[in-house]
C-alpha cells in the first residue's frame, strides 16, 4: 500500500514492468501483421472502403459499437460518473440503445439497398450534390481534426500515467495506425476494432469486479457513496431528473429524453458515417439489420467497465493519510497538483492491477486510442475519395486510381491529424472547440436524413437549406452561450440549468429548425418525381425480405429483447 | 458459401486473431500470477491473486477460439 500511495504523488502515476512491455509489444506486432495480412484482400475500392461488404452481423456489430468505444470516451465518461454519478449512464443507454435499434430496423434497409458507399453518398442520391458537398466537407474536416484530438489525448494519458514523451506517443501511434489502415483499408480497421473490443473488456473488467469486492457489493457501494458525498442523488438514474436543481448534472428529464435520447443520439448513431460505415460492410440485408442490434446489446454492458469504476472511485479512493480523495476539474488539477476527474480510470487501474494486468489495461487504452484514430481516418479517406475527390475533382478515374487515392488520403489525413495534435498541444482550448464542432453537424444532419427517408415530399432545395439552417443555428447558439453564459437559461428554458444541459437543448432546437426549414422550403419548391425516389424513401420503396425464416433469425425479435432489457435496467436503477 | 471470401472461414478468421492474442496474454498472466506468490504486487486485494485467475480465464477463452477458428490448412 505504501508503494501505491507513493505512486499517487505528483508526476507519473506508475511505470511498466518488463511483462507489461511484452504485452504491449505483442499487441503492436499483431496489429501490424493484420495490416499486411489484410492488404492482400484490399484490391478494389469496394474491398478497401467497405471491406468487400463481406462482414457477418457479429463482426459488423462489434465493430459498430467498438468504433465509438475510444479511450477518450472511456476515460471521459468514467470521470463524468465520478463527477455526476450514475446519470452518466444515460449517454450509454437512452443516448444509444433506441437509436441503434432504430438504425437496424427502420433506416438500415434504405442505406443498404441504395448501395451507397457513404452517408453523404445517400444525401447525393436523395437531395443532390449541394447537400452531399456540405455534409462531406464538414464531416471530412471534423473527422480529421477529431483524429488529431484523439492522438493528443493518447499522448497526454501516456505522459501522465507512464511519463512517456508526448511526441514519441503521437508518432508511434500515428505511424502504426497509418500503416495498417493504408495497407488493409476498412477490413484492417474492422479486424482491429473487434480485437480492441475484446481487449478493452479483458483489460478493464478487473476494475469493477475487484472494486465491487472491495466495496462489499452494490448495496454497500451505494451506502458508501451516500456517506462520502452527503447525497443519495448519485445512484439514481431518473428519480432526480424532475427538476434542474435536484441532480448533480443540472439537467431535466426533457433534455435527457428529447435532446439526448432522440436528437443527439439518433443523429450520431444513424447518420455519423464513422459508425454507419461499419454496418454498410455487412454481407447481406439481414446482417446489416442485425449488426446495430448486436451492437446495442453490447453497448448496454459498457457502463459496467466505464460508469461503475467512476462510482467506485467515489467510495474507495483514499489519500495516503486515509481521508477520502477528492478529484477536481482539470483546470484546478493543473494548479493544485491534485488528480483530475479524467484520471479516474488510470487511478483505479493502478489500484487493483499489478504487473501483467497493468500492461493489459494500458494496452486496452492504447488499443482504444488507436482504434478511434483508425475509425476517423478510414471514414475520412472514404468520404474524401468518394464524396469530394470522386464527386467534384476527378469523376472518371479508374477503380485502381480510387484505391490509390484512398491509401494516399489515409497518409495525408494522418499527417494533418499529427499537425492538429501539435496545434492542440500549444493551445489546449482548441480541443474543446473541435469536440463541440461535431455537435454542430450531427443533429441537423439527422433531421435531413430522416425526412429524406420517411417523407417523399422533401425536395432537394428543402434538404440543402434545412441542413444549412440547422447547422448555422447550432453554431449561433454555441457562440451565444459561450459569449454570454446567461443565455443558457433561454436555450434550456430554466435559470437552474447547468452547462451539461446546453448541448442537449441546442441539439433539440437546431434539429427542429432544420426540420422546419426543410418542410417549408419543400412545400415552396417542385416535388421530386416518385420514380426518382425508388430505393431511397419509405412508401415508394419495396423493402426486400431480409431472408430470416425462424423467429430466432428475425432482427425485430432481437430488437424487442434488447429494448425489454433496456427498460428493465432503467427501472431497476430508477 | 459464396465465391467471395467469408471472413469467418477465410484463411485467418478475425476470431482466430482474438483467440491467439488472448491465449498469449493468458499464458503471460498465468506465469506472472504464479511468480506473485513469492513477490506479491503492492495493489489492493492482491491476496486474491487476480492476475492468476484472470490469466486462466483468458487462456481458456483464447484456447477455445484459437482451436475453433484455426486455419484449417495449417493444422
Amino acid at each position: 500500500m505504501q508503494v501505491f500511495a507513493a505512486l499517487m504523488m505528483k508526476g507519473q502515476m506508475t511505470k511498466l514492468a518488463p511483462v507489461d512491455i511484452l504485452i504491449l509489444a505483442l499487441y503492436f506486432a499483431l496489429v501490424v501483421f493484420i495490416g499486411f495480412y489484410a492488404k492482400g484482400k484490399a484490391n478494389t475500392s469496394e474491398d478497401f472502403f467497405l471491406a468487400g461488404r463481406e462482414m457477418t452481423a457479429w463482426i459488423a456489430g462489434l465493430s459498430f459499437v467498438s468504433a465509438n468505444l475510444g479511450s477518450l470516451e472511456l476515460m471521459g465518461w468514467a470521470g463524468a460518473a465520478y463527477q455526476y454519478g450514475i446519470l452518466a449512464t444515460h449517454w450509454y443507454w437512452i443516448g444509444a440503445i433506441p437509436a441503434m435499434l432504430f438504425l437496424g430496423i427502420v433506416m438500415m434497409p434504405f442505406y443498404y439497398i441504395s448501395k451507397t458507399h457513404s452517408v453523404p453518398g445517400y444525401l447525393q442520391l436523395r437531395f443532390g450534390e449541394g447537400a452531399r458537398g456540405l455534409s462531406a466537407i464538414s464531416f471530412g474536416v471534423m473527422t480529421i481534426l477529431m483524429s488529431g484530438v484523439n492522438m493528443y489525448a493518447m499522448a497526454v494519458v501516456m505522459q501522465t500515467v507512464l511519463g512517456w514523451n508526448i511526441s514519441f506517443s503521437i508518432w508511434v501511434g500515428a505511424a502504426t495506425v497509418a500503416l495498417y489502415v493504408m495497407l488493409g483499408g476498412l477490413r484492417s480497421a474492422i479486424i482491429n476494432e473487434v480485437l480492441q473490443f475484446v481487449l478493452i473488456w479483458a483489460g478493464a473488467a478487473m476494475i469493477p469486479i475487484l472494486g465491487l469486492i472491495e466495496a462489499g457489493g452494490w448495496t454497500n457501494l451505494k451506502a458508501q457513496i451516500a456517506a462520502n458525498v452527503g447525497s443519495r442523488d448519485y445512484t439514481h438514474l431518473w428519480s432526480t431528473l424532475g427538476s434542474f436543481k435536484d441532480n448533480p448534472m443540472g439537467v431535466h428529464w426533457t433534455g435527457i429524453v428529447f435532446g439526448l435520447g432522440f436528437v443527439i443520439s439518433f443523429g450520431y448513431w444513424t447518420t455519423d458515417f464513422l459508425v454507419v460505415q461499419r454496418v454498410l460492410s455487412a454481407n447481406n440485408l439481414r446482417a446489416a439489420k442485425m449488426a446495430p442490434i448486436i451492437g446495442a446489446a453490447f453497448k448496454m454492458a459498457v457502463p459496467f467497465i466505464v460508469i461503475v469504476p467512476g462510482l467506485l472511485a467515489l467510495a474507495v479512493l483514499k489519500n495516503p493519510d486515509g481521508s477520502v480523495m477528492h478529484l477536481v476539474p482539470a483546470s484546478i488539477a493543473k494548479v493544485t497538483g491534485q488528480h483530475s476527474y479524467d484520471d479516474v480510470l488510470p487511478l483505479m487501474l493502478i489500484r487493483y492491477c499489478g504487473p501483467g494486468l497493468l500492461g493489459l489495461g494500458i494496452t486496452a487504452l492504447v488499443a482504444g486510442f488507436m482504434s478511434g484514430m483508425a475509425g476517423n481516418v478510414s471514414a475520412f479517406s472514404t468520404v474524401w475519395t468518394y464524396d469530394i475527390y470522386g464527386a467534384f475533382i476527378n469523376k472518371k478515374a479508374s477503380d485502381k486510381h480510387y484505391v490509390a487515392m484512398g491509401r494516399w488520403s489515409t497518409v495525408v489525413g494522418m499527417l494533418v491529424s499529427v499537425a492538429t495534435a501539435y496545434l492542440v498541444m500549444n493551445a489546449a482550448s482548441i480541443m474543446d472547440y473541435v469536440q463541440a464542432l461535431f455537435t454542430f453537424f450531427i443533429a441537423p444532419l439527422f433531421g435531413t436524413v430522416i425526412l429524406g427517408m420517411l417523407w417523399k415530399r422533401a425536395t432537394h432545395a428543402g434538404g440543402f437549406w434545412g441542413l444549412l439552417a440547422g447547422t448555422v443555428s447550432s453554431i449561433g447558439m454555441f457562440i451565444w452561450t459561450h459569449s454570454d453564459p446567461g443565455a443558457l437559461r433561454y436555450i434550456a428554458l430554466s435559470p437552474n440549468a447547468k452547462p451539461m444541459a446546453e448541448n442537449l437543448y441546442r441539439g433539440l432546437w437546431c434539429w427542429l429548425i432544420c426540420v422546419g426549414v426543410t418542410v417549408v422550403v419543400s412545400f415552396m419548391t417542385k416535388p421530386v418525381p416518385a420514380e426518382k425516389l425508388g430505393g431511397l424513401v419509405y412508401g415508394v420503396t419495396p423493402i426486400p425480405h431480409d431472408g430470416s425464416t425462424t423467429l430466432w433469425q428475425k432482427p425485430m425479435f432481437w430488437a424487442i429483447v434488447v429494448i425489454t432489457v433496456f427498460f428493465i435496467l432503467n427501472l431497476m436503477l430508477w | 458459401m459464396s465465391d467471395k471470401h467469408d471472413v469467418e472461414t477465410a484463411e485467418l478468421s478475425i476470431w482466430f486473431f482474438c483467440g491467439i492474442l488472448m491465449l498469449a496474454y493468458g499464458v503471460v498472466l498465468i506465469i506472472t500470477g504464479l511468480m506473485e506468490f513469492h513477490h506479491p504486487p503492492p495493489t489492493v486485494l492482491a491476496d486474491l491473486h487476480p492476475t492468476l485467475w484472470w490469466g486462466l480465464l483468458m487462456a481458456l477463452f483464447g484456447a477455445v477460439y484459437t482451436i475453433r477458428y484455426r486455419p484449417k490448412h495449417l493444422f
